[in-house]
């Protein structure tokens, strides 16, 4: 057996445009119970039955981040609180977090694509499977886990970090897959060889699944070598459950996206309009199984594009390619979603900092790690070495709890930053491409 | 009691020079000087000058972050065992210094040290109590008689 659901992973270009214009009409019926929607399309005379063939899709009005912000916490639940069984939240202090809720169906369709995703990763219910990510509300946790047990493998579920811990689990349980950020991967590759040991020949594993923060295919490449195993990159965001939303099957040649929940587009993020197959424009999303919360044509804000032909595997759904950059000045680091706009939050509540700023992102000793470079106010400066050494851990404390890592704080000179005038540049990526 | 002038700096290669730059512009005579830094990329570099308002003046105009700070200066002999016994006098007052430098005044005979003190104005007191005379400002500066 190769697939998970063969009619649906097989189905022709035809029977998936037929299928998805029956659930966006079904979609569009459900999104018009939430506040939203309901008013929005009124207003705009759509209704259930509006979309008559799939091009009809963008006649449709974007949803955006800052509509869900705008409209927090409830203005998208489409169904009745007493039908909600979940939220994931994103972090959000300094404006409102993204929220998605779920029904008990959708959490079942969610776990199906997760389980679909696995599988097409070459993952069975024979595999034991460890998932490195962090539990709680961030997605790749409960996500994962979901999708492990409704595939049928035995799922240890370790959370992140103590990587001392990690490898003693996949010795003693003799751990065969897990997933984990690839920047941490390579720390957990170092302690093994603190060790003594070699995760080729001490350990069963056989596929690692990486995603949630930007890598290259050479660093994919590292992690295989590292490991002896084969690296599966995965692609989801928070506002499409999670992950689960892309996954690359054996053949590691781009993510199959899967077709039959969203409806993808790739559009130019200038004039919005679809931009030629196999070109890169900004990825364009629309729930097509969701209750709770249906999204439609949200922008994702994130810059890829599909790969023309077909996958020698099989399936039909086509294949994104990763993630080139974003249209906004958001970055993924250790696989945490970061605005600059959070970390200048912080700042302004530092009375004694500037309101200038740089981000440096830097790979250090294989580790991402953000610099944050801030002056201290002429004013405030004392000369006292002991006040500005408790101002930098204030700073480090300060930014870890809003953006979930802990940054490097540079107190800098007056005047050496860029100006907080104009388009400054903030965040300058040195990250290794590895 | 004395000024001391503290700058911060980055630990940056011709950032100690735009310092002492500045100074020699001013036309200011550095008495003593001491230069501290930490692991994460700054430091401070503190002085002693012969005009301590001035040298804050000109360096803060040139956009520095630089402060005036009080220092106790005390002196002591310029003979071995010279520091030592003025040590022990401090640390018998109960004062616990954060930094600390000297000059020469009179090669074989005198020396000024210089002590950086978090409660500085409690630290004055505890000196005099002490039996131990604060050096008075002209002199500190270097524009007295010695």
């Amino acid at each position: 057996m190769t697939f998970w659901e063969q009619e649906i992973e097989t189905l022709q270009r035809s029977g998936i445009n037929k299928l998805q214009v029956e659930k966006l009409n079904k979609t569009i019926g459900i999104a018009m119970q939430s506040p939203y929607y309901s008013d929005l399309y009124s207003r705009l005379g759509i209704s259930s039955g509006f979309i008559k063939n799939i091009e009809d899709v963008t006649k449709l009005p974007f949803t955006t981040k800052q509509d869900l912000r705008n409209n927090f916490p409830y203005g998208f639940l489409a169904v009745n609180q007493r039908e909600v069984v979940r939220l994931h939240s994103s972090s959000g202090t300094t404006g409102n977090p993204t929220v998605v809720y779920h029904t008990v169906n959708d959490l079942k369709e969610w776990a199906n694509l997760m389980a679909r995703s696995l599988f097409t990763a070459g993952i069975r219910d024979t595999d034991v499977f460890q998932n490195m990510s962090g539990y709680g509300l961030f997605t790749g946790g409960l996500g994962f886990q979901y999708g492990i047990e409704r595939l049928g493998a035995l799922s240890i579920p370790s959370a992140a970090g103590n990587s001392l811990r990690q490898i003693k689990l996949m010795m003693d349980f003799g751990t065969t897959a897990a997933h984990a950020i690839p920047s941490y991967l390579t720390r957990l590759y170092e302690v093994f060889l603190e060790q003594g040991l070699d995760p080729k020949r001490d350990t069963k594993l056989h596929t690692l699944v990486i995603g949630a923060e930007p890598h290259s295919e050479e660093h994919r490449r590292r992690i295989e070598e590292m490991f002896g195993v084969k690296a599966y990159n995965s692609f989801g965001l928070s506002e499409m459950n999670g992950p689960g939303v892309g996954f690359e099957c054996t053949y590691q040649s781009g993510l199959h996206i899967w077709e039959d929940a969203f409806i993808v587009e790739i559009v130019n993020p200038d004039t919005l309009e679809p931009v030629p197959d196999g070109e890169i424009g900004e990825l364009v999303m629309t729930t097509l199984d969701r209750r709770a919360m249906p999204l439609i044509r949200y922008r994702t804000r994130d810059l890829t594009r599909f790969i023309p032909g077909e996958c020698p595997c099989g399936r039909t759904h086509r294949r994104l390619d990763r993630i080139s950059g974003r249209t906004d000045d958001m970055f993924i680091i250790k696989g945490c979603n970061v605005f600059p706009m959070q970390i200048e939050g912080v700042l302004m509540k530092i009375p004694e900092v500037g309101t200038d700023y740089l981000i440096t992102l830097e790979t250090i000793n294989d580790n991402d790690e953000v610099i944050v470079e801030v002056e201290v106010k002429r004013e405030w400066f004392s000369g006292d070495l002991i006040k500005l050494d408790k101002l930098t851990r204030e700073i480090v404390h300060k930014i870890k709890d809003e953006i979930l890592v802990s940054p490097t704080v540079k107190l800098v000179e007056p005047g050496s930053l860029p100006q907080s005038e104009g388009k400054a540049v903030r965040v300058i990526d040195k990250r290794k491409k590895i | 009691m004395a000024f001391q002038v503290s700058v911060f700096l980055e630990n940056k290669i011709g950032h100690l020079e735009r310092i002492t730059g500045v100074l020699r512009e001013a036309n200011i005579n550095i008495r003593a000087m001491t230069l501290t830094h930490t692991t994460q990329g700054w430091g401070i570099f503190n002085l002693i000058v012969s005009n301590p308002a001035k040298a804050y003046e000109s360096l803060t105009d040139r956009g520095l972050s630089a402060t005036l700070r009080k220092v106790a200066v005390i002196e002591m002999e310029d003979t071995p065992g010279g520091l030592d016994d003025l040590l022990k006098k401090i640390s018998s007052a109960g004062i616990n210094f954060t930094n600390a430098y000297g000059r020469i005044v009179e090669s074989g005979k005198l020396a000024y040290l210089a002590i950086d003190v978090e409660d500085i104005d409690h630290a004055f007191e505890k000196l005099s109590e002490a039996g131990l005379t604060l050096i008075p400002d002209d002199k500190v500066y270097g524009n007295g008689n010695h």
